[in-house]
């Protein structure tokens, strides 16, 4: 069954399904943050879906931005699964589009991608071959390729390597990633098989190690046109951090350098959909890629903050707008994060844990005055 | 004055670090490439504005003595750690 002809040309009055609504204060993921900038933005009066995998992500409880919540299945059940419950949940809610905001679901959305469309639900997401090649174990070969720095990185299974590093050229410290998620800096081979094991154990085989770099951490949000252009860059140097090495607090800044890093990330990928540059100014003064997201990241509301509305240009790129002449970011704005707690009733939880779907009442575009939204 | 400290002043005004500094007018600097932000009291707010006017140590440490009737050695020392520490922070 098509639903071709039903598809609005108007952004504004879309409904829009965004995953990523967990919000742990240590890492939270971007899906709420997507939400606010769309429903804060002027004009907006479409749905907002929100689509979550934990019975206890917050974002599904919270009415004053979704217009509904629906649980998925976890992407590890595959995009069959993913394709099955939400053809279900677009039954209903006739969605227009899908922003995914997780990195562990962008291959299954990617695959389902032209199935979804034949549904009539769009979507803006790089290809199954622009996500191998940023993935961190190919990072350095793309830097190769495009002639970027990155700090030197190796696939570890094995873990005497730490025994041995030193002898091949390695030194302390050393940062240890997951495949996925995750990295710990480490100082000592004992540390070092710590790290290992954890992430391991959590994350699978191969582990990663990279040469630490010392220096401070700059990064990019924009939207790639899927033709090598780079939409409305906006950049942000991190203040405070978490105890999980996430923003807990950041300033909008402005680096020529980082700029024309990401700029040469989507033109040698052609990248479409969303992305998220993570890059190290050295204390050598040198630039170095460390991570490419294929999302925008839990900070994506500071670009509504510096005028630049990421998720809303995301729209208009998908509607065939191609937004020109966007505003430049101005440096020096930051954002602070908080956490706050949402009242829930032991009905609406019910909803969610047996249904795993929840009916938000009311009007969500009509002014509010809620502490803390702009 | 070293040949050195006039390499790191053209350096810091070359690459527009010190230009691109934005200070407000109760001393409170801001970097917009790095998002540092840093506070530097009256004095140092004229001598970043002499810097960037003459592009020059001689002539901005000649000014400074004038303004504040302080010897041109002293005022010269007191440029050269300005400026070394204006490069660490805009490195």
């Amino acid at each position: 069954m098509k639903h071709l002809s039903c598809i609005k040309p108007d952004w504004r009055n879309w409904t829009v399904g965004i995953t990523g609504v967990n919000a742990r204060p240590d890492n939270p993921g971007p899906g709420l943050a997507v939400a606010r900038c769309l429903r804060e933005s002027v004009g907006f009066s479409g749905r907002l879906i929100g689509l979550g995998y934990e019975v206890l992500d917050p974002g599904l409880y919270n009415a004053a931005i979704f217009d509904a919540s629906y649980l998925l299945p976890y992407p590890s059940v595959g995009s069959e699964g993913q394709w099955e419950r939400l053809v279900e949940i677009h039954a209903t809610e006739r969605l227009d589009v899908i922003i995914p905001c997780l990195d562990a679901e962008l291959s299954t959305f990617a695959h389902n991608e032209a199935q979804f469309a034949s549904q009539g639900i769009r979507m803006l997401v790089p290809t199954l071959g622009q996500l191998r090649a940023r993935a961190k174990d190919n990072l350095g070969e793309l830097c190769r390729r495009l002639d970027l720095d990155t700090p030197e990185t190796l696939k570890v299974s094995d873990i005497g390597f730490f025994d041995r590093c030193r002898e091949e050229g390695w030194s302390f410290p050393l940062v240890v990633k997951g495949i996925y998620y995750d990295a710990t800096v480490v100082e000592s081979p004992d540390e070092a098989k710590s790290a290992f094991h954890h992430i391991a154990a959590q994350w699978g085989y191969p582990v990663l190690v990279q040469q630490f770099v010392g220096g401070y951490e700059v990064n990019l949000t924009a939207v790639g046109d899927g033709k090598g252009n780079m939409l409305g860059p906006v950049m942000m140097r991190k203040r405070a951090l978490t105890n999980k090495g996430k923003a807990w607090a950041g300033i909008s800044i402005r680096d020529d350098e980082l700029e024309r890093m990401g700029r040469i990330i989507m033109e040698g990928l052609n990248w479409q959909g969303p992305l998220e540059v993570e890059a190290l100014r050295g204390d050598d003064g040198r630039l170095y890629l460390i991570e490419i997201n294929p999302r925008f990241p839990a900070w994506v509301y500071l670009t509504k903050g510096v005028g630049c509305n990421l998720p809303q240009l995301l729209l208009r790129q998908i509607a065939g707008e191609h937004p020109t002449g966007l505003p430049s970011p101005k440096p020096g704005t930051l954002f602070i994060r908080y956490a706050e707690e949402l009242i829930t009733s032991l009905e609406q939880f019910q909803a969610m844990m047996v249904d795993g779907v929840l009916i938000a009442p009311g009007e969500k575009n009509a002014p509010r005055n809620l502490i803390g939204r702009s | 004055m070293s040949a050195e400290l006039g390499d790191i002043l053209r350096d810091l005004i070359g690459k527009d670090r010190l230009p691109a500094l934005a200070i407000s007018a109760n001393g409170f600097a801001f970097d917009p490439r790095s998002g540092q932000s840093f506070t530097v009291n009256h004095t140092g707010i004229d001598t970043v504005e002499l810097l960037l006017a003459n592009g020059s140590i001689e002539a901005t440490v000649d000014e400074l003595s004038k303004r504040y009737d302080v010897p041109v050695d002293v005022v010269l020392g007191g440029v050269e750690v300005f400026i070394r520490q204006l490069s660490r922070y805009l490195a």
